[in-house]
């Protein structure tokens, strides 16, 4: 097991930089979640941890020592593909067995089934990976990943390929292998629940840099950039420049961030007017106009009581509201009040 | 006729039209002249005698004792085996082996580098054939204004006179040069479509370059070996083109094609024996089945027949 | 666990990609020399050599200055990381090569092999009247003729198997196996082990020693190969697109000029250069469907200079050489990529 560190990494492209002065610290047996949109770079820095792509400058550190120079094959690190990448003209016993033909394993039979009893595979061994399913597949590439009692596992989308259901079971398997084995673990995802409820700490990049690293509470409730506060939650954020006549904030705040469940119906309120009604199964979406501007807003019903154009009152706690700087920054410890003018 | 009907009978016209022209009149008709005039005396005046199997005397004779019943004339036997051993020879040090190595050797190197060496190798093929004879000629050229000569002088050797001395090794490696190509080029694509993540996987996993190589790329590459073995061992077989522009009507160089090139149509020395040569082509052609059909059991009928998606015409 | 000495790992793998790249290098550049050199060669002695001989100190010397610069420029190109600096030091590189080779062989440089591209009676000047061809044409009558045969073959074959590889990947017909099966069959029988065949078809038609007969029988040459390429940049393009454009209106013939043969450029590029390269360079068919000299074009014109000539003039000869295969490399480089993109149909994989 390792602790891994990575100071001011960085990979130019030859047109773009993919990831941009990249620190941070992840502890022994620790799984982080590298979280972001696609092309954020959250990819490349997995390759790098990995070995695959050298980076154009700064420090990868395992325990302390840079590795940047250490070959994939010398890392001691297993890695999961969202496609897989099982070598099809081997067997799932061979192909889990692989890894141990370039390293002094006694034990390598007894340690594949070992492995395949862990991740549950112990009767398809025989067969070939076109003839397993992608959940099976799935499965087949963890024990691979794992035989070699890794010093850092690296899990690239890894549910993707699956379907909703089996990912939820999956997610689950996942977390509950890598605590038994106590392995350090990096999950690369675009999924944020997929990062919230499997990571220890959750790591948001966007083009190339970091943008937060925490806990899942705090990327929700503490979002450090306007970034971060759109990415995470669904449906998203509101963010709506303040309009001062109806609420009282910080001079420097330029954009107020409202989550849709912030807003609650009540006696006493700012009046809207329902524009439009989006049932979504446990819950209702409404879109509502309020002198704030148009708000997302979350009904918890699966019974919607309200039709476009009904009107209604809002109102949320001050200590809810999310206030961000002009350069995107949240400002701590402040928070917006609505005016008595708004509830007019 | 409805009109869909006759969309459909147009649209074939139109589309399939030409290439059925094209291969009933250049490919298809030929053979069929061929089997025909191999059993004629058809000779210099291009007229029709007589029929008779004559032409396949000139190249077996009959023998009771013999396995077949047959003995193979000298110098058709000669052209036989000297064929075998171009196209074996060929087809071993270049055509696969060499192609291989090049193939796996560029893709192992960054791109552009590796492309560049692929360039390289392609020249020979680009450049045109009399040109690239002629170049041969003067590398081997036995005098010390050779090319080949002056670097053997330089190293202290004797010069030599390869097209006297090793005239097979000299067309071994002049259509070598020529053949690693193709071969380079298929087993490139084929590495390049082996899936990224699978190197990574074998990286990850501690496999060093050997390992990967025999375990991921070698695999991969198992029908395209196979392919070039098959369609460049025809190829080489019937191809004369480059043996002709540098040996010559040569003894020492006469095989199968050669022969039959050099009995009818070569410039300046055929003899215009249209029926002998249309005899070594049919046999030819019979080498030329056998290849097609191994090609079609390495053929993925089931992708190749896909039926298409759109059914209106 | 063992503690892991990271340091001495990357100390290894630092020995070991080094090692590994240099090896692969080195091993490319001594096979690929001899492929490279005698091009090399040729252009050198159509540049330096005078009537009577070859100096061939002239490529050595020549070859010291180009080697340390390709050298250098590789070293430059594996150690610089910014393009721009890769282009700074090949611009410097590339001027003192021009340098060193204006120092070294400059001097011995000049134009005169050439001079059968202005003078049309050169050949019989030099020998005599009395060539092994009769007479010689000018130069550029047999350039005309190549380029002639070479287009008309491009173009033909381009089309051909571009209309033929659309209908067997797009369409629904009858007997549309038995055409792919026995297309696959009849791929193997190349022209070249037809030669006494076709030349009695095309004698018998009317086409000998007219340039038609060339160009049809390179039309033929690969034929089956070339509509199994296109195929397979036709299976390539996705069905939506095609679909849409129908669903918005076309007919499928205007859908297949609209929509999907701006798709398959790359494909057309690639079977339009090695059509052309083909046509270019032919030799075989374009002595074996004429008696005599009732046409001309490059192969047969280096053909017979190279006979005629050699011994006496290398530089003429090597001259020609060059000014025939310009056009066909240039094409080659200036298309490499696309070649590249090409995929066999239908092989197992």
């Amino acid at each position: 097991m390792a602790e891994v560190e990575l100071r001011n990494l960085r990979k130019d492209w030859d047109t773009a930089t993919a990831v941009d002065d990249v620190s941070i610290k992840i502890e022994n047996g620790e799984f982080l979640a590298i979280l972001g949109p696609s092309g954020c770079g959250k990819s490349t820095t997995l390759f790098m941890l990995a070995g695959v792509y050298l980076p154009t400058s700064g420090d990868i550190m395992f325990d302390g020592a840079r590795v940047n120079d250490v070959e994939a094959r010398l890392r001691n690190v297993g890695i999961v593909f969202q496609s897989y990448a099982l070598y099809p003209n081997m067997s799932v016993l061979q192909n889990i067995l692989f890894p141990t033909r370039f390293q002094k394993t006694d034990d390598a039979q007894a340690r594949a089934h070992e492995m395949a009893e862990l991740v549950q595979i112990t009767d398809l061994l025989g067969r070939r990976p076109s003839e397993l399913s992608g959940g099976q597949q799935q499965r087949v590439a963890l024990a691979r990943a794992l035989i070699k009692r890794p010093n850092l596992l690296l899990l690239d989308e890894p549910l993707s390929n699956l379907d909703a259901t089996l990912r939820l079971s999956m997610r689950a398997e996942i977390r509950r292998i890598t605590r038994e084995l106590g392995v350090t673990t990096i999950l690369v995802t675009h999924d944020q629940l997929e990062a919230t409820t499997m990571a220890d700490r959750v790591m948001c990049m966007n083009k190339g840099r970091i943008e937060q690293v925490g806990s899942a509470a705090d990327l929700y409730l503490r979002p450090d950039t306007l970034f971060v506060a759109g990415f995470i939650g669904s449906p998203p954020i509101n963010l709506i420049p303040p309009d001062r006549d109806v609420l009282s904030l910080p001079d420097r705040c330029h954009t107020l961030g409202l989550r849709p469940e912030a807003l609650r119906v009540s006696e006493v309120g700012m009046p809207a007017t329902v524009l439009s009604v989006e049932p979504m199964g446990r819950e209702a979406m409404m879109t509502v106009d309020t002198p704030l501007g148009d708000l997302r807003f979350i009904e918890a019903t699966a019974q919607p009581k309200y039709r476009p154009r009904d009107l209604l009152r809002l109102t949320f706690d001050n200590a809810d509201t999310i206030l961000f700087d002009a350069k995107g920054q949240r400002i701590p410890e402040a928070h917006a009040t609505l005016k008595e003018t708004a509830y007019a | 006729m409805t009109p869909s009907n006759t969309r459909q009978a147009t649209n074939a016209l139109l589309f399939l039209g030409p290439a059925c022209l094209f291969l009933v009149c250049l490919l298809l008709i030929p053979i069929i002249v061929d089997l025909v005039v191999a059993f004629t005396d058809m000779s210099q005046t291009v007229r029709v005698g007589e029929f008779t199997t004559d032409q396949f005397g000139k190249l077996v004779k009959a023998n009771p004792e013999a396995l077949l019943g047959f003995e193979l004339r000298g110098s058709f036997y000669r052209a036989l085996s000297l064929s075998a051993v171009y196209v074996v020879c060929t087809l071993a040090i270049f055509n696969v082996t060499f192609a291989l190595i090049l193939a796996l050797t560029t893709t192992a190197l960054p791109d552009w580098l590796g492309g560049l060496y692929r360039a390289i190798w392609l020249m020979p093929r680009m450049a045109p054939s009399v040109v690239y004879g002629l170049l041969w000629l003067w590398v081997v050229d036995p005098t010390d204004r050779g090319l080949l000569n002056q670097i053997l002088l330089a190293f202290g050797l004797d010069p030599i006179n390869m097209k006297l001395d090793a005239p097979v090794t000299l067309i071994v490696f002049a259509n070598g040069f020529i053949g690693a190509s193709l071969g380079m080029l298929i087993l490139t694509s084929s590495i390049r479509s082996i899936p990224q993540h699978l190197f990574y996987a074998a990286r990850a996993d501690g496999a060093g370059s050997l390992s990967i190589t025999r375990h991921i790329v070698l695999p991969a590459l198992r029908w395209p070996l196979s392919y070039i073995t098959v369609f460049q061992s025809l190829s080489l077989l019937v191809s004369f083109e480059y043996i002709f522009l540098i040996m010559g009507p040569a003894r020492s160089t006469m095989t199968m094609s050669m022969l039959a090139y050099t009995k009818t149509l070569a410039p300046g020395i055929g003899s215009g024996q249209y029926a002998y040569g249309a005899a070594i082509t049919l046999i030819l052609i019979g080498i030329g089945m056998v290849s097609a059909l191994l090609l079609y059991r390495l053929t993925n009928m089931k992708r190749l027949l896909t039926r298409p998606r759109i059914e209106v015409q | 666990m063992a503690q892991i000495d990271w340091d001495q790992l990357a100390a290894q793998s630092r020995r070991h990609r080094l090692i590994k790249n240099s090896c692969l290098i080195l091993f490319l550049t001594l096979v690929s020399v001899p492929v490279i050199l005698p091009f090399f060669w040729v252009v050198v002695i159509s540049f330096s050599a005078r009537t009577g001989g070859v100096e061939s100190a002239i490529l050595w010397r020549a070859c010291a200055v180009l080697v340390p610069a390709v050298l250098a420029y590789g070293v430059a190109h594996l150690t610089l990381p910014r393009i721009a600096h890769r282009l700074l030091a090949g611009a410097g590189i590339l001027g003192l090569t021009a340098l060193g080779l204006w120092l070294s062989v400059g001097a011995e440089l000049h134009l005169n092999n050439y001079r059968f591209l202005i003078n049309a009676n050169l050949i019989e000047d030099i020998r005599g009247a009395g060539t092994v061809g009769g007479q010689f044409p000018w130069v550029w009558t047999a350039f005309g003729n190549s380029l002639l045969v070479a287009l008309c073959s491009t173009v033909m074959k381009v089309t051909v198997a571009t209309l033929a590889g659309y209908y067997i990947s797009r369409f629904q017909f009858r007997g549309r196996n038995g055409f792919l099966q026995g297309l696959l069959i009849i791929e193997v029988f190349h022209p070249w082990m037809l030669t006494i065949p076709i030349f009695l078809v095309i004698y018998w038609v009317g086409l000998l020693n007219t340039l038609a007969g060339p160009i049809l029988v390179l039309t033929a040459i690969g034929l089956p190969f070339f509509i199994f390429i296109m195929k397979g940049f036709f299976d390539a393009v996705p069905w939506d697109i095609e679909m849409s454009a129908m669903a918005d209106g076309a007919t499928r013939r205007q859908a297949f000029h609209m929509v999907v043969l701006p798709q398959v450029r790359p494909g057309l590029i690639a079977v339009g250069v090695l059509g052309f390269i083909t046509g270019w360079e032919e030799y075989v068919f374009v002595t074996a469907l004429r008696t005599g000299n009732s046409y001309w074009v490059m192969s047969t014109y280096l053909y017979y200079v190279a006979e005629d000539v050699m011994g006496v003039d290398y530089g003429l000869v090597a001259a020609v050489s060059v000014f025939y295969m310009l056009p066909s490399l240039v094409l080659y480089l200036a298309c490499q990529r696309y070649l590249t993109q090409m995929k066999l149909g239908g092989i197992k994989g």
